[in-house]
């Protein structure tokens, strides 16, 4: 197990440097001129100021040579600082990154605690009535788009209710209560899509479970029903939707872009898409390498989990 | 592009009356002037985050709803375009000499950082935005200085190569704002996000991509009519609020006290008693289409008068506008500005104008172009309707729609499409429009075409300073603008912010540009 383990977190390494520097690629693939996209709003720099900025960074080098110098920083963690506010990469990184988590952990978590129950409830009376409310809350909420979802729970909790903040963001440390009031619909935007999915997900992976022998077995020598899904046919269920809770740790990601968006939150997600039209590709590189990395490392763990789940899965060979 | 502007001048005197805002009443009524209030918290949601916070570092137009509010202008313009000493570093000025500004500064007035404010720091300014490394962006419209003399303590000289006809208007936009020359010594680069200037209120925390909060600066220098010390507020918190629904939903949940209106809601907060809503005639150029006079089909004038004749801005306005902007009348100086002329011969609407100069451009029958643009409120379903009005007189429109930078791009710099339909900010000093859009060297001039008659005139224009003489020169620049087709403005926009009543200063709420200057707003404490 040990070797297992080393042996994955070794592919990591790898993993990121390909990434990170098909991201790099791409960003220098993109259309435009990098210096131009320093300026908007009808600001404008003469050609000596952008020789300049062409100069400090790098573009005046080979692509395959930018990379290696900023690789190089990086390696003695100098992420380089922003082109646009100028701020440091790290700087801006450690605050978006905590946010982005905090968003993608909420979000995940009600996930799950909407859509594992409901997913065993829909799963065990197959063809109920509870299995036709999922079914239309499950096919309606992947079917709605997300930025619509947080614009109506803005109206309705925001405005007509006057429950809840609908944007603006208080660091955690400051004021934990109204940190989480600030979360809340955020974390319902981003959640709802993702329990959907989880809940078609447990639903069938319950329903394959239960058609099996033992199971049928287990009801004919007299067992409950309860006793039956819960305690054998659950924890057989549980392995693809550990697997579809670890790609939906993914998902989150890209969920926060439209939800961070929406709904003002400094998270990393809105950060990168800004940073893309921006061409501020320090700060691409730099969420590049975060998301990255917590990706690489959930869908670790994500693998980890199989083998505690499943006594027979051993990663010994 | 989004917002952009400039201003004024001291010739302005005279012209251009009736610009700018005016707070509409709403059912109430105003009280008769109050006495106002200090204390509170404003909370403004704007949809722009902020690049640097340092004026003349950052890059973008959108910054400035963040830095104006720390920093003072040397020169500063009203929302007529004419300069404002009272609210100005410079106290006075002496222009008699062509070749030489001589600026007399106020007195005890005190940076962020507690140095003072003198002739050494304007000195410090000027030279900083000259220097290629600072990247400032109007660095270009400075370069008619040659160098600035320290007269004394107050008085300072800016040497000019060359007579600064946009001078002063320059003066008050970024290039123009005074900070602290030891704080940006001590800071280096850090300074962009840690900024000190001479405004009324001070930066206090900057949460990237989230808000900017700013508290008062007890140390300000500025009075107001009365005597009374400004500013008002305690606290200035400005969000960063992309959607304009979501900013809407903020006002009227109580979350934020002032915002943009969007036009679809200018109806509805008219009506209602408890906002305030203040009105900018001209705050941006809403609607245009820029022609790369370059590229065919486009290098054809006869077919770029075409499309200019086949589209009706009324129609634009009605769709996209809920006819709450204004039909473009003359150039890329709006309504209000002193350069503005409505009297210019240009296009408009006539599909049987449209027809003849398709048959003169020798395509009789249409042709088949791109376009490109971005996508809002206002563009997407403007973008539409010029398809299908070009459509009836058979031009065959493929439009292509990108986030805003990259159409930017694709437009002016790549030069991948004949046709660019976007909006620019108002932006009343025509110096700056001429020369960024129209030179042959502009930035954004995409076709690159030099037309040494747009040269001279842009030479003669920034080099005069007689603003009647300026007029004309402006006016011939826009004969050859909109008669041949390189820009066609179809729709001048008309800005609208809305507080709930507490919200006082309201009238004071734009600067000269149509942008948030908050310097004299106040809460009513209820």
């Amino acid at each position: 197990m040990r070797r297992y383990v080393l042996r994955r977190l070794a592919q990591l390494v790898p993993s990121l440097f390909l990434i990170t520097f098909m991201v790099f690629a791409l960003m220098h693939a993109l259309p435009g001129d990098p210096a131009r996209a320093l300026v908007a709003g009808g600001e404008a720099l003469d050609e000596t100021q952008l020789a300049v900025v062409r100069h400090e960074l790098n573009l005046d080098k080979p692509m395959p040579v930018q990379y290696a110098l900023w690789l190089g920083k990086a390696l003695s963690l100098d992420l380089g600082r922003s082109i646009i506010t100028q701020r440091k990469v790290a700087d801006e990184l450690s605050l978006r990154a905590l946010v982005t988590l905090e968003l993608g952990v909420l979000g995940w978590l009600l996930s799950a605690a909407i859509a594992l129950p409901a997913g065993v409830l829909a799963g065990s009376f197959r063809g109920g009535r509870i299995d036709a409310v999922t079914t239309v809350f499950a096919v309606s909420a992947v079917a709605l788009p997300g930025f619509w979802v947080g614009i109506m729970l803005i109206l309705v909790f925001g405005v007509w209710l006057g429950w809840l903040p609908t944007q603006g963001f208080v660091a955690f440390n400051l004021d934990p209560l109204d940190n989480l009031r600030h979360m809340v619909l955020p974390a319902i935007a981003l959640g709802t899509g993702s329990a959907a999915l989880l809940m078609r997900q447990t639903r069938s992976a319950l329903l394959e479970v239960l058609a099996q022998d033992y199971i049928r077995t287990a009801r004919a020598k007299g067992l409950a029903r309860r006793a039956v899904v819960l305690g054998h046919g659950w924890p057989n269920a549980l392995l693809p939707v550990v697997t579809v809770m670890g790609l939906e740790i993914g998902r989150m990601f890209a969920g926060a872009v439209v939800v961070e968006t929406l709904f003002g939150i400094p998270g990393m997600g809105r950060m990168i898409v800004q940073a893309v039209f921006q061409h501020d590709f320090p700060i691409v590189q730099g969420c590049v390498l975060v998301m990255a990395s917590a990706v690489l490392l959930v869908n670790f763990f994500t693998d980890l989990t199989y083998a505690w789940l499943d006594p027979r899965i051993r990663y010994d060979g | 592009m989004r917002q952009k502007a400039e201003i004024s001048r001291r010739a302005v005197l005279g012209a251009s009356a009736g610009a700018g805002s005016l707070v509409l009443l709403a059912k109430h009524g105003r009280a008769a002037a109050e006495k106002p209030q200090y204390g509170g918290s404003l909370k403004v949601a704007y949809n722009i985050a902020p690049g640097a916070l340092d004026p003349h570092v950052g890059r973008s137009g959108g910054d400035a709803y963040y830095w104006r509010q720390m920093f003072d202008q040397f020169v500063d313009a009203d929302r007529s375009l004419k300069p404002a000493p009272s609210s100005s570093l410079a106290e006075s000025w002496d222009l008699s000499d062509p070749k030489a500004m001589v600026f007399k500064l106020r007195k005890g007035v005190l940076f962020h950082d507690g140095t003072p404010f003198n002739a050494e720091a304007v000195k410090f300014n000027i030279e900083r935005v000259l220097d290629p490394a600072t990247k400032a962006t109007p660095r270009a419209a400075f370069l008619s200085i040659d160098s600035v003399t320290v007269v004394d303590e107050y008085s300072v000289k800016f040497n000019l190569k060359r007579p600064w006809g946009s001078g002063l208007s320059m003066l008050a936009d970024r290039g123009g704002a005074m900070n602290s020359p030891a704080a940006v010594k001590a800071l280096g680069v850090d300074y962009a996000f840690k900024p000190s200037g001479t405004g009324p209120y001070k930066l206090a925390e900057m949460v990237s991509g989230s808000y900017v909060r700013l508290v008062r600066n007890d140390k300000y220098w500025r009075r107001d009519p009365d005597g009374n010390p400004l500013p008002y507020l305690d606290e200035i918190i400005i969000r960063v609020v992309q959607d304009p629904t979501v900013q809407v939903a903020g006002l009227r949940s109580g979350e934020t006290d002032l915002v943009y209106l969007p036009y679809r809601d200018v109806g509805t907060f008219l009506e209602d008693p408890k906002y305030n809503v203040s009105v900018f005639q001209g705050g941006n150029i809403g609607y245009l289409m820029a022609f790369n006079t370059a590229k065919p089909p486009m290098d054809n004038v006869n077919l770029r008068l075409a499309v200019a004749h086949a589209v009706n801005p009324e129609a634009i306005n009605k769709a996209a506008f809920f006819n709450r902007a204004i039909i473009a009348k003359g150039g890329m100086w709006p309504t209000g500005a002193w350069a503005y002329d409505p009297t210019v011969t240009r296009p408009s609407y006539s599909p049987a104008k449209a027809r003849d100069y398709l048959k003169a451009g020798g395509k009789p029958n249409g042709f088949e172009m791109d376009a490109v643009t971005w996508a809002s409120d206002t563009l997407s379903p403007s973008a539409e309707i010029v398809k299908a009005q070009l459509g009836a007189v058979g031009i065959k429109l493929n439009l292509k729609v990108f986030e805003t930078s990259v159409a930017t791009d694709r437009f002016y710099s790549t030069g991948e499409a004949p046709v660019f339909l976007t909006a620019w900010s108002r932006y009343p000093e025509p110096d700056w429009i001429a020369a960024l859009n129209y030179s042959s060297t502009g930035y954004y001039n995409a076709s690159k075409v030099k037309d040494a008659r747009m040269d001279a005139l842009i030479e003669d224009g920034a080099a005069n300073v007689e603003i009647d003489k300026r007029r004309a020169i402006y006016r011939r620049v826009d004969e050859i603008v909109l008669g041949e087709g390189w820009i066609t403005p179809l729709i001048y926009g008309v800005t609208y912010a809305a507080a709930p009543k507490k919200v006082q200063g309201l009238d004071s709420v734009f600067g000269w540009d149509a942008k948030f200057n908050l310097h004299a707003m106040w809460l009513k404490k209820s």
